[in-house]
């Protein structure tokens, strides 16, 4: 293995892992279901029929996700690309929703009552993920390149 | 003997590496099924075993939001209320009954209770004037009352009554003081 190919596994542990911990830190959203649904309501992007299907499904994609990035290395990329497609959704989400002028948080990472609204930091914070997702996926294709 | 040297065929190489990749595809393509079926299995079970379990499907046109939504009502979090009224642009509107405000209200609010908005049109009026955003709540975000009393404003002339949606109980569990008293 070359010196090259130590620093790319490197990036692409850490970038995983860094993904992994910020999708665990939405705990919240299993714990109190019925604030996440609300959350997912006030997007106001899906018909009634799917507003609690996906407040109890997202949350446990995003658990799964982690875990594999954390404990199944064979897993983890599948888990990437995932977590990417979320991303970009929420992303999407967010950014139909501050054009709109809604006044709601994301309900990322919590639904206190006094909670910031979202702003062009949420857009900003899942860029961010992006890029280090984009990182750990190109780091493991040259991490494990034939030389 | 004959030896028959095999032609190389000079895309192998790159064929290999194409192989590998279109089998990478479909093995990163089924890990994340795979994934994503689990987390539905786990969320069924989340739900079924879950304490504070909510309905697969709900209608939340029904809830007092979508109603509002409707009625082109437009719903604030307490964060958007707390700041407009810190800085000066807005007022608090109790839409709840005299005796529930008496107990405990926000600082600063007027009672508006909605059984008693016709007797009180000389106060809301000058609310009106005043250019100040109205903000109204009620108790929680089940009750209904700042809605109907926002639609009424709204009647009364009021450009943009702002609901609170999650009312005095979401302000208590903030940690708002709270004022007692008329």
């Amino acid at each position: 293995m070359t010196r090259d190919q130590k620093t790319y596994r490197m990036a692409y542990w850490l970038a995983s892992l860094i993904v992994a911990g910020v999708m665990l830190s939405g705990y919240y959203k299993i714990l109190r279901p019925a604030d996440f649904a609300l959350s997912v309501y006030r997007f106001h992007l899906l018909p009634d029929v799917a507003v609690n299907l996906t407040a109890l499904y997202l949350p446990w994609i995003e658990t799964v996700c982690a875990l594999c990035l954390i404990f199944v290395p064979r897993y983890r990329v599948a888990a990437l690309w995932i977590a990417l497609l979320l991303l970009v959704l929420f992303t999407g989400g967010i950014a139909i929703n501050l054009m709109r002028g809604s006044a709601f948080g994301c309900g990322c990472f919590g639904s206190a009552p006094d909670a910031a609204p979202m702003s062009g930091l949420s857009i900003a914070r899942n860029l961010a993920l992006m890029a280090l997702v984009g990182l750990a996926l190109l780091s493991r294709k040259r991490a494990w390149a034939r030389p | 003997m004959k030896h028959t040297k095999r032609a190389k065929n000079p895309f192998s190489f790159f064929g290999c590496f194409a192989s590998f990749a279109v089998n990478e595809k479909a093995s990163t393509l089924r890990r994340a099924v795979i994934i994503l079926l689990v987390s539905g299995v786990a969320a069924i079970v989340a739900n079924l075993t879950h304490p504070n379990k909510i309905p697969w499907v709900q209608d939340w046109s029904a809830q007092v939001e979508g109603r509002a939504k409707k009625k082109n009502i437009r719903v604030v979090p307490l964060s958007v209320a707390w700041g407009s009224v810190q800085n000066g642009q807005g007022v608090f509107i109790d839409a709840r009954p005299v005796r529930e405000f008496e107990e405990g209200h926000i600082p600063g609010a007027v009672s508006i209770p909605l059984a008693g908005v016709d007797d009180q049109f000389e106060t809301v009026g000058s609310l009106i004037d005043s250019g100040s955003e109205l903000i109204v709540y009620c108790s929680n975000r089940e009750c209904d009352d700042a809605l109907l009393l926002a639609i009424a404003l709204k009647t009364m002339g009021a450009s943009d009554p702002l609901l609170f949606v999650g009312g005095f109980e979401a302000w208590e569990q903030s940690g708002g003081n709270v004022e007692s008293g008329p």
